[in-house]
This record gives C-alpha cells, structure tokens and sequence, in this order.
C-alpha cells in the first residue's frame, strides 16, 4: 500500500514534459510537444508570460514592449505550424532606418528599392552600387546559413555516420557555393564588421549603421572579429517573405508571446504563472520532477525541457555534485555579459529630428544613434573597462505611430535600445547608475531631437541588472549567452552538449542557449522538441 | 625602351630574406639556378643585423626567431655554414608596477615556482596549460608544413596529408579536440583567464596572440594568432634564442648555404617590374633600367608589393585586384633600438626570484602588465594614434653575445605596439621623437637610470619599415594573421598554394602559409610547391 500523500498516487498530475520558463522558446517548445501527444505543463515565474518578449503597462495607458522592441527571426515555419495569426499575432512593417548625421544631415534607408538608391546616392554614387551587389551577396549567404538554422548541431569529434553526412553536406553546400560567396562567406564567418562593411562601402554613417547589427546583444565593438556573423545572423530577417521584413508585432513583442501561447493551450499545454522553480529534481541521474519556489510544491514529469540558461538550469536548480566535472566546467565558463540595456519613454507628442524637422514617415522606421564607426568603437571601449557609453550606440522606434493601441491618443512611445551597458560595472552598482544611464540616453538622442526632454511624460530606465532580475537572464544578456565564434553551433553552449540533451537524462535545454541562438527566432524551442519527440519515441 | 635583355635565366627570387633564402636553397637543391636579387646592400630582408650607432649592431628589425623549422636547420647545415645558437634559460621576465617581478623560464617546473610567488592556483595551473599547449601545438605544427588544400576540389594528396593530421588530432581525445576547435576564434584574454588569476601572467601569455598584429588582447581570434606562435615553439610564452652575431648571421649562414647550393645573389639589385607576356611571366625590370628575363619569378616580398605594385594589375582578374587591396596588412608596430653606456637597473629585479641582473634580463623583457593595459595600448592605434603607454617586447642581445656592442656596453632592441602605420593626423617622420619619447619614458617607468645610460637611437615607425625595408604597411608579418587570412585563406581564398594568376609567378614570403615571423617555413613549401610546377 501507497500512502496517500505520495506522489505516485496522483497519477493524474503527472506530465509528460514541464517546460520551465514561458519566454517565447520555452511556449514553442511546448506547443509542439504538446501537439505531438505530449501532455505539458509550462512553468513561468513572472505574472506574465513572454519572458524577454512581454508587453506590460507601466505608465497607464503606455503599453511598453519592455525588453525586446522589433521582431524579424521568429522562424516562418513556426508561424506556420502554430497558425500564429490566428493566434492573434500580426505583424506590421517596419520602414528603414534613418541614421542622423553629425554634419546636420541624415542617411535613411527605406523599404523603398528606389527611394534607398536615390538617397546613397546622395551620399556616395559608389555605395549605391554597392549596396545592390552587398544584398545579393548577403541574400546568398543567407541561403547557405538558414539550413544550418533549422539543423541539429553535429559532433565534430564523432565518427557517428548521421555526424559526417551533416558535416559532408555542409561542406558539399560550401563547395557548390560560388567562388566569390565562398570568399564572402568565409570572411564573414571570420571577420570584424567593420573591416567587411569598409571593403564595400565608403558613406561612415551607413558603415556604422549596418555594423551595428554585428554587435547588437554582444560584448563586442564593431573592430571585434566575428562581428561579421552576427551581422547576418541579424541580416537574416531579411529573406523570409518580403525584403527586410523587420516588422513590430502589433500590441507589442508580448503579442508574440501570447500568441504562442494562445496556440500552445490549444494544443493542450497547461500554463502555470508565478510559477518559479527552485530546484530540478534528479533520481539516479534521471530528471524527475521540479520543486517550486516558495510553497515547495514537488510536480512531477517524465521529461523535463528547461527553456532558462545554463546558469540557471544547471548550476542554481541542480546540485554540483549531479553533475560531471569538465561539464561543470563548460557551463561555468559559459559567457554572458549583458551589454545592453532599454529605455522606454512615454512622450506627450512626436520628438522632432533637426536633419529631417517634422512628422514624416521616417519616425515609422528605426532612428539609429550610430554617426560614425569611430562612435561605435568608442561607445565599446569604455565598456571594456566597465563603463556605459557615455555617447550609446541607441536604436530606437516609435511603435504608437504604426500601432496607436499601444499609447493614448496623441501620445506615443519612444522604445530604446541601447548599448553599451556592461553587466559589470567597474565601479559603483546598477541601483546607484540606473538614472545617469538613462539621462544619458536621454541626452544623447536630444541632441539630435532638442524637444525631446519636454515631451517626456514617463520613463523607464533598465539597466542589465534589471534584465536579470526581472526575466531571470543572466548577466542580463538578452540572447542567453554571446553569440560569439566559440559559442556558436556545435559549440553552443558546450562542446558536446548541443544537441538540446544533458548529462542529466530527460532533462533537456531549449532556449536561446542552444543552437542557433537568439532573437525572437523559437528555432531552439522548436529543434529542442523535435530531439526531445526522437528520443521518447525510440524508448 | 628598357635596356636589352641579359639573358634569359631560370628562376628569379625577389627579396633576400630568410623565406627567400629558404625558398632559393631547396629550388635549387631541386636543380635550378635561383638568382636572388635583392634590393638593399645586404641581404636578410627584415632579419638583419645592422651598425645602428658607431660601434652598436643589433637586428634591427626581427629580434627572435620564430624560430627556425628544425629541418630547414638540418637540410642548409646551418650550424656549419656559421649559425651558432645563444640561449637564455629565462624566456621572459615581466616587471610588475607594484615592484615585482614575474620570469619564466623554459623549464616549466621552474616557471611554476615563479608564479608561486603571485598565486598558487597559477602556478598549478601552469603546468598544465603548458602540456596542454604542447600537445595542441605539436598538432597545428603539422598544419604549418601542409600546402593549404583546395578547397573546391582537394586532391587525393590532399585528402591523404589531412587525414594523416586529422588522425593525429583524434589522438588528442574528445576534450582536447574540442579545446582545439573552440580555442582559435577566442579573445586571448578569455583564452588565458581560463587558466590563470594574476594579472601579469595573463598579459604575459596573452601578448603573444597581440604580437605583430592589429588585435588587443579582448579581440576575438588573437588566441589563434597566440596557437600558430606556439605551433612554431610549443611553450607558453616566446623563446629566448639567439643567433650569435643576431638575426643577420642566422640570414647570412642561410645565403652561404644557398650559394654552396648553386643559388647567385645580387644585392642592390632593385626590382621594380615584374614583366607578363600572355599571362605568363617573362622577366622582370630593375631600377637601373636593365632587364632580366626569366622562366619563372619567385617573390618574397609582400603580395600586395608583388602583385599590385611590382606588377601590372591589368595582369590579374579584376575580382582578385580588388581582393589583394582588401587584403589587410597595415602594421601597428614600429622598433627602437638603443646603444647603452652600461646595462639599466631594472627595480623590480630586487624582487624577483633573480640572483644575477644580468641572466635574467639576457631573455625577453615583457612591457605590459595587465590585459587592460594591453587593450588600452591597442585602443589608440584604432584612431590613428600611437600608445603613450606601449607594449614593449624587450631584448638585451649583448648579454649574450660579445659580438654586438664595445665591452661593457649594451643595445637594447625594444619591439613596441601599438604604433598604426595610418595616423590620423600628420605623418610619421613628424611623430618619430614622440614615439621614441613614449619608449624610452615607458622603459624608464622601470629602469628609473634608463635615459641616463642612453649613447645613441635608431627608432623605426611603421613608415621607416616600409621605406627601408620594403614592408607594405610596415606589417613585420607581410599581412595581419587573422582568422580570415590564415591557411587557405593566406594571402587569398583559392590563392593559397604559392602560386597566383600570372603563370610562373609565385609567392614564398611570410604573406603565404604559414607566415609566422622567421621560420623559413613558408619559403619551404613553396618551393615544395614551385618545383612540382616546374618540373
């Protein structure tokens, strides 16, 4: 006889697979387990679900996209096998990016193939034709890489035959390319953004511009090799569907989020919120179950898919000793630094650009704070030695204007990326340097907007302690870990473990940590279950 | 009309340095008759020993080998031709701003005592990164002397030689394997702080991913330039060996043995066009005017030199001249080299693990002590400017070599980074006493005597190394070794095998493979290569 408070003997609150952690990975990671057969519950610690991807009121009336702000990666055949717009998700464009000049004058770029031409012309003939042969190029890389998306990463060390067909296909795709995109591909697995932004174009505002792509959520300065990939790796929402198809999610990136979830309880996933989990329980180096913060609630499951970073999942819900040493090792050399932060602002009309006066089309695109590469280099260096960016790389929209449902009438927000902000400061704390941090950012954008400061009429500064606070982060990098060379692919998050599996059985990783990384993109969420769904059939 | 043709000859080699030399030795071993023209009056390229100051020599450019491939050593019988080894047991000694000292030696174990000094955990860790060091590099070594394969179509050969490497690098084990595959596109501070804890051994090690190149120590990939180093001398930090007389006598012993073996060299022989006839070259112009025809032409100078300078570009596929001016090769180190009335005192050798000032200066002295000071030494360089608070790599050859200086006097040769070839403002012959200033103060910051003992010195910016020692960028590694510019992609991808666009015109400097400072190797291989197309 069982007693009755065992928990063998709630059979029916038994999972198949709990998910920890409803960012966006984590829910796809569930929905497609779940219509798989699965029974799965999604445990989120916030009163929110989305993760980095949420949309919360925090000044009344102002729905701010919080952390994340423009979504271009989510993978099409996620949409697609989710039926995601009928979710509710809707996603409206875009248009360009518009960079302000020192001099006064500005650099924009539209979705407008003409209108683009028109305006680098303006600037430099030269670049105008570049920047035709460097799309094409770009679109034909882009080609090579996205199957690499959608695989599981092979062991380069393995002599398993399914390892060496995906490294000879890999290496057969290589061959076929042509020669010039073989050079290019090369280059841009190797190189700095800069030094492969400087061999095409001459316009410093349109090189800065662009190679800020290849630094967003790094610690890296534009100078920094490996820069490059990260570039494409952004370029890449530029291929499905239409051109440059960057787009903001109408009520917001949480709109992601709760479509996602929307399709998952459809499929029969059960979500929990204030749901946090506080360790992973392991019998006989079986994952069990998980223990929940707080009430210390025991929920039990066959699989555990954990959508949280290595830092979180392994070295705070699992004891030391579970684990085998040179992973140990992997997991704690594993890097973060968080080298961004947000800043929301809630603003009582339009900010009026000194290039470009007025209320024009161009404040529906991203304003990007990039003059120079000079600027961009410098802004990294003090972060190097542990400083914000006295003068921030800042990317920045203004959502209210394509989507009014997000702000009052009249009113708008001015949604703010911003790097750099290192995780570690040198001296001081984030409490005591969140105010100089956003007044900085404040400053540096009324520069070019003087009537800036009198519009504000609420704010919200993050810093990347607020990231890892509030979202569980660590360090407060928004991808889950560099995406640099040494943690990318079959090296992502550790040699030999990226494959979504552990050393722990039936615990699996599917969030940004994994393999490809990053973004709103759900491709580990997906690639995670699939893996997780080959396993479960085979036992 | 250019004067009349002296005859057709067989093979000419542009440049008379130790890749030159290597190259002309073994084609000639092969059966040819090289005639090596060399531009200034002595050969040695950027290994050289030159009177800087009356009666002071150093190598003026190069001061450590990288040293040597031992085979090139063995075949050239350099030892008999002159070449005669110096060696100090010290490699480096680093003088710390806190008054210490940290040296490290050849012998690992004793390295580790050293570093017990400022932690424990290092000095434990030491050894194991040396040995693990070892085994990575004794694979990439193997790598040094392949000829990079096609990648489109690689041969059976090719096949054959990698997997050769390949089962090599299985015998590694899965973890090293890794290590391997992870380490190269790191930053060189992460690489080291994977091991170590005291600021000073990182930068230690880490500066030799720095060393030559355009990357601080938080540049991602310096930790393969760090790799290739070791490749060639599979020890933690660079070696401390010397030729007697400097890197001139190991150069001069390398163009006797060349000459024994038939090759001809002319000096102040200036080439200044390389001649193509049909897509194929015929010859090439010297700066007197006289004209040298020629079946074949090997250069060892840099690529862009040789193929967008001393050749026609209409001679190359449009694509390839602008790949070849995309190719990076803007140096960022310039040398100082200083006559000294007597040796400096060193305050922190009153606090290391010395006992004779003379025999632990007599190896390499590091300048640069902390990863951030690395970092902000290189930061300057990437706004035109050079580095008030430079890396320095410092040798005293006279401590070892009575040859060089008047008794009881010494030279110093300082390497100094970070000094852009591109300043942002004015030029370099208007910066050369800053910069000379800005080493000698930072040297003094450590030897407080130091300017007193100064008699006389040579500085060299990275104008100076272009003009006089034909150095495009003044880049001492004809190139920056960036992962983008390495193995099949040195100097270009599709053109790493020695051989380029214009028939019967090729490559055996330091901007082929492996091009990893003076090693000969990449003169080895491409006669290897050369040959078999001749034959």
């Amino acid at each position: 006889m069982r007693l009755p408070d065992s928990p063998e003997t709630f059979m029916a609150k038994k999972y198949d697979v709990i998910v920890i952690g409803g960012g966006h990975n984590g829910l796809v990671n569930a929905a497609y387990l779940a219509k798989a057969g699965k029974k799965v519950l999604v445990l989120e610690k916030r009163y929110v679900l989305g993760g980095a991807a949420v949309t919360e009121e925090i000044i009344p009336g102002f729905k701010f996209s919080v952390y994340s702000y423009v979504v271009s990666l989510l993978r099409p055949e996620i949409i697609r096998d989710l039926d995601l717009p009928r979710h509710g998700l809707e996603i409206l464009p875009l248009d360009g990016t518009i960079t302000p000049m020192a001099n006064g004058d500005y650099l924009w770029r539209q979705n407008d193939h003409g209108k683009t031409r028109r305006e680098l012309e303006r600037h430099s003939k030269l670049d105008a034709e570049a920047y035709e042969e460097f799309g094409k190029s770009m679109v034909a890389m882009c080609r090579f890489v996205k199957p690499i998306l959608a695989m599981i990463p092979p062991d380069p060390t393995s002599l398993d035959p399914r390892d060496l067909k995906k490294l000879a296909f890999l290496g057969k795709r290589f061959q076929n390319l042509e020669a010039e995109d073989k050079y290019n591909l090369v280059q841009l697995m190797t190189m700095s953004a800069a030094d492969f932004l400087d061999q095409w174009f001459e316009t410093d505002a349109l090189k800065a511009t662009m190679s800020a792509s290849g630094i967003i959520g790094t610690f890296l300065g534009i100078r920094s090799p490996g820069t490059a990939y990260v570039l494409l790796h952004h370029y890449m929402g530029e291929i499905d569907g239409a051109f440059r198809s960057w787009g903001f999610s109408r009520g917001g990136t949480g709109a992601i989020s709760n479509a996602i979830g929307a399709a998952a309880v459809e499929a029969g996933v059960e979500i929990r919120k204030e749901a946090s989990v506080a360790k992973i329980l392991i019998k006989n180096g079986v994952a069990s179950g998980v223990v929940l913060e707080g009430s210390g609630e025991e929920i039990y499951a066959d699989i555990i898919s954990s959508s949280v970073d290595p830092n979180l999942t392994f070295l705070k819900f699992i004891e030391e000793r579970q684990l085998p040493g040179d992973f140990l090792e992997d997991v704690r050399r594993y890097k973060y630094r968080g080298s961004s932060g947000k800043v929301n602002l809630a603003l009582d009309g339009l900010p009026d650009f000194t290039c470009l006066p007025g209320p024009g089309h161009h404040l529906r695109g991203a304003i990007s704070i990039s003059p120079s590469m000079e600027y961009m280099e410098r802004a990294y260096d003090q972060a190097k030695y542990g400083e914000f960016s006295r003068r921030p790389y800042i990317d920045m929209v203004i959502p209210s204007l394509t989507d009014p449902s997000v702000a009052p009438p009249g009113k708008h927000i001015l949604s703010c990326f911003v790097q750099y902000a290192p995780y570690k400061l040198a001296s001081g704390t984030w409490d005591e340097q969140r105010e100089a941090f956003g007044n900085t950012v404040i400053d540096t954008i009324s520069q070019y907007a003087p009537n800036l400061k009198s519009l504000i009429i609420g704010k919200q500064f993050i810093t990347p302690l607020d990231i890892e606070r509030t979202t569980g982060l660590t360090e407060g990098n928004i991808f889950q870990g560099e995406l640099s060379l040494e943690q990318l692919f079959f090296l992502r998050p550790a040699a030999g473990w990226a494959r979504y599996r552990t050393p722990i059985k039936k615990l699996y990783m599917c969030g940004s940590a994994t393999h490809p990384g990053g973004g709103i993109m759900g491709a580990p969420g997906r690639l995670a279950a699939l893996e997780i769904l080959k396993d479960s059939g085979r036992s | 009309m250019p004067a009349p043709a002296s005859g057709q000859r067989d093979i000419l080699v542009l440049g008379g340095g130790h890749n030159a030399l290597v190259a002309a030795f073994y084609l000639a071993k092969k059966g040819h008759k090289p005639l090596i023209l060399e531009r200034r009056h002595i050969i040695g390229g950027a290994a050289v020993t030159e009177e800087f100051f009356p009666g002071f020599k150093c190598s003026t450019v190069a001061h450590a080998g990288g040293p040597p491939l031992a085979a090139i050593v063995k075949d050239m019988q350099l030892a008999r031709h002159g070449l005669q080894k110096l060696e100090s047991p010290i490699r480096i000694i680093a003088p710390n701003p806190d008054g210490r000292a940290l040296t490290l030696y050849t012998d690992a174990q004793r390295s580790a005592e050293d570093i017990k000094r400022f932690s424990q955990k290092d000095a434990a860790n030491y050894l194991d990164f040396s040995a693990s060091l070892a085994r990575i590099a004794g694979i990439a070594a193997q790598l040094m002397e392949l000829t990079p394969p096609v990648i489109e179509k690689p041969s059976k050969e090719d096949i054959w030689k990698f997997l050769k490497v390949g089962r090599k690098v299985r015998g590694l084990g899965k973890k090293e394997m890794m290590r391997l595959i992870r380490w190269g596109p790191m930053a060189a501070a992460d690489f080291v702080a994977e091991f170590f804890e005291t600021d000073l051994l990182l930068a230690v090690v880490a500066a030799r991913g720095i060393y030559g190149a355009a990357l601080g120590p938080w540049s991602a990939g310096s930790t393969l330039l760090l790799l290739l180093r070791a490749a060639a001398d599979p020890y933690p930090v660079g070696n401390s060996a010397y030729p007697r007389g400097g890197m001139g006598a190991l150069t001069a012993a390398m163009a006797a043995a060349a000459k024994e073996a038939g090759v001809e060299i002319r000096t102040n022989a200036e080439v200044t066009q390389i001649l193509v006839k049909d897509g194929k070259v015929t010859g090439v112009v010297l700066a007197g005017g006289e004209q040298i025809a020629a079946k074949a032409v090997v250069s060892g100078a840099d690529p862009q030199r040789t193929l967008l300078s001393l050749l026609d570009p209409v001679h190359l596929p449009p694509s390839f001249v602008v790949k070849m001016r995309n190719y990076r090769a803007n140096g960022t180190a310039a040398k100082v080299n200083v006559a000294l009335d007597a040796l400096p005192n060193f305050a922190a050798l009153k606090n290391s693990s010395a006992t004779d000032a003379a025999a632990s200066l007599a190896g390499r002295i590091h300048i640069g002590p902390g990863i951030d000071y690395l970092e902000r030494a290189f930061d300057h360089s990437k706004y035109g400017e050079f580095s008030p608070a430079p890396y320095l790599d410092i040798s005293i050859p006279s401590l070892l070599d009575n040859t060089l200086a008047p008794a009881g006097k010494h030279v110093m040769s300082i390497y100094m980074q970070f000094a852009p070839y591109q300043l942002k403002s004015g030029n370099w012959p208007q910066h050369r006493d800053a910069l000379r200033d800005a080493v000698i103060n930072t040297v003094a910051q450590y030897a407080p005597d130091f300017a007193q003992k100064i008699l006389g010195v040579q500085t060299l910016t990275p104008a100076d190394l272009e003009a006089t020692y034909g150095l495009t960028g003044g880049h001492p590694f004809h190139g920056e070794l960036a992962l983008d510019q390495i193995f099949t992609m040195r100097p270009l991808l599709g053109w790493a095998r020695y051989a380029t666009p214009v028939k019967n015109l090729y490559l055996c400097g330091n901007g082929t493979h492996p091009g990893n400072g003076v090693t000969g190797v990449s003169g080895h291989n491409s006669a290897r290569e050369i040959a078999k197309h001749l034959r």
